[in-house]
Formats: C-alpha cells, structure tokens, sequence
C-alpha cells in the first residue's frame, strides 16, 4: 500500500510557482556569469559536426521516419508481424469483430 | 411543472431542428447558412449548460419523453416511452461532446470557408451531435439502436465528405460496413433482452437481469459492439483510416464518436450489466481490451509518417487508458479494494474522458492547419513551421504534452489517478500505462520536431485563418483550465458522475 496519496498532494498551481522560482534562480546565476559577450569568428554560429552548415538546409532536417529508425528497426520482428495485421482489408476488419466477439463470450461462458 | 426538466429533449430536439433548416437557410447564402449552424450549435451548448447547472445544484431527473409527468414513475403506460438520464454521468459526457463540437464547428468555419456542398456538411455535422448526444442521454436500448445509427450514418457521410478523393471514399465504406455488423448485432442483442424480459429501459433491465445464458449472449454482443465503436484494439482498424481520411476540421468530431460508444459502455456496465456478471469477470475484459489498446495503438503510431494517421493511433492508444482504469474500478466494485484504490481509478478513467476529448481535439486541429497551411501531411517533408505559424506551435505544444501526460497539464492529473490505483491492482498494469506514456512522449516529441522545428523552408506563408486560431484557443483554454483545478474538475464533473452510476468516490 502507498503511504502517500499522490493525487492529495498534485498541486499544479504550486508546481507552476516552484518551476518559476527555479527558473529565477537559474536566471540569477546566469546573471552572475561574465556579461562581456564578444561575437568572434565562429561563435554562435550553427554546429553540424564541426562543419558550417550548408546552403541548401533541405537536407539537415531528419524526416519523421528516420527519428526514430533504430528503435523500430531493432524490434522488426516485433512491428513487422503487427504491421502486417493491419491490411486496410475490411474483411479482416470484421473478422477481428467476430473473433474478439467469439472470446469475450467464451471468457464470460466459462467466468459464470 | 419546471421547464429546466425538458432539457434533454431540446439538448436533441434543437440539432435535429437545425441540421433541416441549414440546407434551407443554405439557398439564401452562406452567410445566413453558417448563422443558422451556429445559432443551432449554440443553443444545444446552452441547454448543455444548463442541463449541467440543474444537475449539479438539484440534482439528476430521468425524463419520460412524450409523458404526461415527464419526470413521474415509469408506469404501464409510460413503460415504452422513451427515457433520457440527466444526471451527472450523461452531464460528464454532453460537456465533452459539445466541447470539441465548438472547436470543431469554429474550425470548420475558416477551413472549409471555400468548400463546395458546405450545406451538407453542417447538416450532417448537426445530425453526428444530435446522434452522439442521443446515444450518451438515452436510458433505452432501443432508443440507443436508433441514436447510434444516426450517429454512423451522419460521420459516415462526413467521413466520405471528400468523394472526389478515393481513399475518403474507401474509409467511410469500411466505416459504414462495421457500425452496420454492430448495429445489426445490436439489434440482435436487444431482441435478446425484450426478448427475455419485456422492457427496454435500462433500469428495469438492470433490475431483471439475473446471469442467464440469453443475458450473457446480450451482455457480450453490447460490450464487444461498442467497443469496437469506441476503436478498441483489436478492433481499431477502421478509426485511423476514417480519422485520417475525414475532413480536417471534423477529425475530432468523429473522434467524439468513438467516446460517446465508451461513455454509453460505462453506463451499460454499471447500471445494466452489473446484476448478471460478477464485476471482476467484466472488468478483467476492460482491462485486457484496454492494456492492448494502449500497446498496440502506440507501437502502430511509431511506424505512422502521416500526421493524421500518428493521431488516430494515439487516439486508440488513449482510449485503452480509460477502458483499463475503468475497468480496474470495476473488478473491485464490492470489495475492500473498492474504497482503497477502486474509486479512484474509475476517478482517472472518467476524468481522462473529458480530458482525452478535449486535447485530442487539440492535436488534431493543429495538424489540420499544419496540412491546411502547407497542403502536406507527410512528416518526411514538413519542417521549420514554428518560424512562421507561431500560435499553432504554441496549442500543439499544449495538447502535445498533455496527452503525454506532462505536469502540470490536464492529462498528466489523469493519468496521475490512474498510474497510483492500477498500480495497487496490478504493478504491471502502471509499468505499461507508464512506458506508453513514455512513448506516447516521444511521439509527440517527433511531430513537433518533424513538422515545426528545424529551418525556416518557406512551406508556410504565416498563421491560419483567426476563426481557426480561435477554436485552437477556445480547446487550449479549456486544457489550462483543467490543468490548474484538476481537483474542482473530480470533485464538482467526475464525482457526481459516480454517483450517478450507483458508485461512491
């Protein structure tokens, strides 16, 4: 058993108050660093490793499906399989209905 | 007699009304048309109010429509008349429903400001509200049979709005197809209980049913039918394809269907199904239906490119939260369990509904003004849109971390609930809520970096329409609103919904 209920003490209005107060602390030593900012050669400028960026920028943004491709390609055997029950076919769309159908009614023969 | 009790006729009378006079105020122009969809969208907001504010101050009232005393007993001759709840279940469940409705009719005014057939389309949009108000305020099986087919009916042809476009066409035939198996199977299943006992009224059902093989067949029939309808893995399959597929500024709507079937689930549950089913038999298929849900909606979205398609799985992936939440509270209903960790479960279950309607509405506006403003919806090739379309990055961002159950928005106070009271269920229940949160996180996280960071590539030429923008905002202030007072949302919206269905906080 939990000790603590959390949901008795989630405050958001409090942990707005606190993430602000946290963040004015950052800013105060933020603050406290050296404020002489001289803009050299390089400085601020965008960083692909160590090359300037190209002109053309079409190319640096990473499209949606290559995010997260390690992830999905390590567990191809887990998304191909799933990937592949989803045919778009709406028989196969029925054939779920009366076979998810077939066990609740089965799971509730044999419950009672 | 007080006119505040025929309520629940105007909250479906007034749709009805409007849906026939906007093809008519349609011939005038468009300017008398859109007058006409919001005077009507409007006045059932009102009456929604309403409704509420007599609910929740003087409580709840069964309304015997066409009745000499509508709120009288049910007697011999009131027996087959049909019956409405406003009580505060069905309030919980209108306040969804014509939340996202306004955001989508706001919406819908600036998107499809040069579409053809506009007429149409917001008589069919009146016609889904009246459905899905129909199917989450009736207290007769029959008079449900009726609602849910005008609800399929009417998001059907929304669905196919786009008919120069096959797939629309294509997603709004296999739409069509499963609400018809479930609605024809509905029918059967009413046939079992009339059959059986007589009545349709949900409560004199739910005083009769006593765990027959006829009730047990009925029982399964409904709860898989409207699961299906609520886009219940493994029954998913034809929401991302209509929600995909469906006009941009509808999406929500549609969606909005999906959780009218969940509410009318609830209500079954508990007030009818309860007297022929040990609790931890039903509850334990929630909890499978909806631990599948969560985890194949979210696997499936990993592999969506398409900004729509990744929603609607999410969208399934969130509908599994509610039905494992829900059905955690189920199974422990008369036991000491209820009182430890039950009813707070069904606490995180009820108030993730309101919420999921509400921030789902809000990813998918978002997306709509991405395709509306860039003409794409391929993740591949969006990017740099925060540069130019600042207020969609700022409500996007606000849905995106809601639904990821960040603190301090309005989903993570939801999930909050239901992580601590499936835990003391079940440890493996929380994990998994917890690890789909997660990925849920990092979906989101890849829309928002896909679509609106990276370099300014000049796909957007500014903001989308201010009629747009402001039914963004209108969604985005409800989410901060639940966000700050999530304990005056249980206490004064999910509690009373409780009790409604017989079942304490």
């Amino acid at each position: 058993m939990i000790d603590i209920v959390l949901r008795d003490i989630w405050s958001p209005i409090l942990f707005i108050i606190v993430g602000l107060l946290v963040t004015l602390i950052a800013y105060l030593f933020y603050k406290l660093g050296n404020s002489e900012y001289r803009k050299t050669r390089y400085k601020g400028d965008p960083f692909i490793s160590g090359n300037r960026p190209p002109k053309d920028l079409q190319g640096i943004h990473v499209g949606g499906d290559n995010l997260y491709w390690g992830f999905t390609h390590a567990l191809k055997k887990f998304f191909e399989p799933l990937v592949k029950g989803h045919t778009g076919i709406v028989n196969d769309y029925v054939y779920w209905f009366v076979v998810t159908l077939a066990v609740v009614l089965v799971y509730l023969y044999i419950a009672m | 007699m007080n006119i505040a009790t025929h309520l629940p006729s105007f909250i479906l009378g007034i749709p009805l009304l409007f849906a026939f006079l906007t093809p008519i105020a349609n011939k005038f122009s468009k300017e008398i048309r859109n007058a006409v969809f919001l005077t009507g969208l409007l006045l059932t907001g009102l009456f929604v109010g309403l409704m509420a504010y007599e609910v929740y101050t003087t409580g709840g009232w069964v309304y015997i429509f066409g009745a000499q005393d509508p709120v009288g007993e049910l007697t011999t001759e009131s027996l087959f008349r049909i019956t409405f709840v406003a009580d505060g279940f069905s309030t919980l469940a209108t306040l969804t429903i014509i939340i996202t409705a306004i955001g989508a009719a706001f919406y819908s005014l600036g998107y499809m400001k040069e579409s053809p057939g506009m007429g149409k389309y917001y008589t069919l949009f009146l016609l889904t509200l009246a459905g899905v108000n129909g199917m989450v305020l009736t207290s007769d099986l029959f008079n449900l049979f009726v609602w849910f087919e005008v609800t399929s009916i009417a998001s059907c042809a929304l669905v196919a709005y786009h008919n120069e476009r096959g797939k629309s066409v294509e997603a709004a035939l296999k739409y069509m197809i499963i609400s018809v198996v479930g609605g024809l199977l509905l029918l059967v299943s009413i046939g079992l209980f009339y059959g059986e006992y007589g009545v349709l009224n949900y409560a004199l059902i739910g005083d009769s049913v006593h765990g027959s093989f006829i009730d047990l067949l009925a029982i399964g029939i409904i709860m898989v039918i409207l699961a299906m309808k609520a886009s219940s893995v493994p029954m998913h399959m034809w929401a991302p394809d209509a929600y995909a597929e469906a006009p941009e500024p509808i999406t929500p709507f549609i969606a909005i269907t999906s959780l009218g079937a969940l509410f009318v689930l609830f209500r079954l549950i508990f007030f009818v199904f309860r007297g022929a089913v040990e609790p931890p038999a039903l509850g334990t298929i929630l909890i499978f239906l909806g631990v599948l849900s969560m985890f194949v909606g979210v696997s499936m979205a990993l592999k969506q490119s398409d900004i729509k398609r990744l929603i609607a799985y999410l969208s399934v992936s969130q509908i599994g939260y509610m039905m494992m939440a829900v059905g955690v509270g189920f199974a422990t209903l008369d036991t000491a369990d209820y009182g430890s960790f039950g009813a707070m479960a069904i606490e995180g279950g009820f108030f993730h509904m309101i919420n999921d309607g509400v921030y789902k509405a809000l990813l998918f506006l978002s997306a709509a003004a991405v395709i509306y403003a860039t003409k794409i919806r391929d993740l591949n090739k969006l990017g740099g849109l925060a540069h130019n379309m600042p207020y969609t990055t700022f409500f996007f961002i606000i849905g995106a971390l809601s639904i990821a159950g960040i603190p301090p928005l309005s989903g993570f106070s939801s999930k909050l609930l239901i992580y601590e009271s499936v835990y003391l269920y079940h440890p493996i229940l929380a994990i998994i809520a917890l690890v789909v949160s997660i990925i849920t996180l990092a979906l989101v996280a890849k829309v928002f970096f896909n679509a609106f960071l990276g370099p300014d590539q000049k796909m957007s030429k500014g903001e989308v329409p201010s009629s747009m923008l402001i039914a963004m905002g209108i969604l985005t202030a409800v989410v901060i609103l639940f966000s700050l007072f999530p304990h005056y949302v249980v206490s004064e919206i999910v509690v009373p919904a409780m009790e409604s269905l017989g079942v304490g906080a």
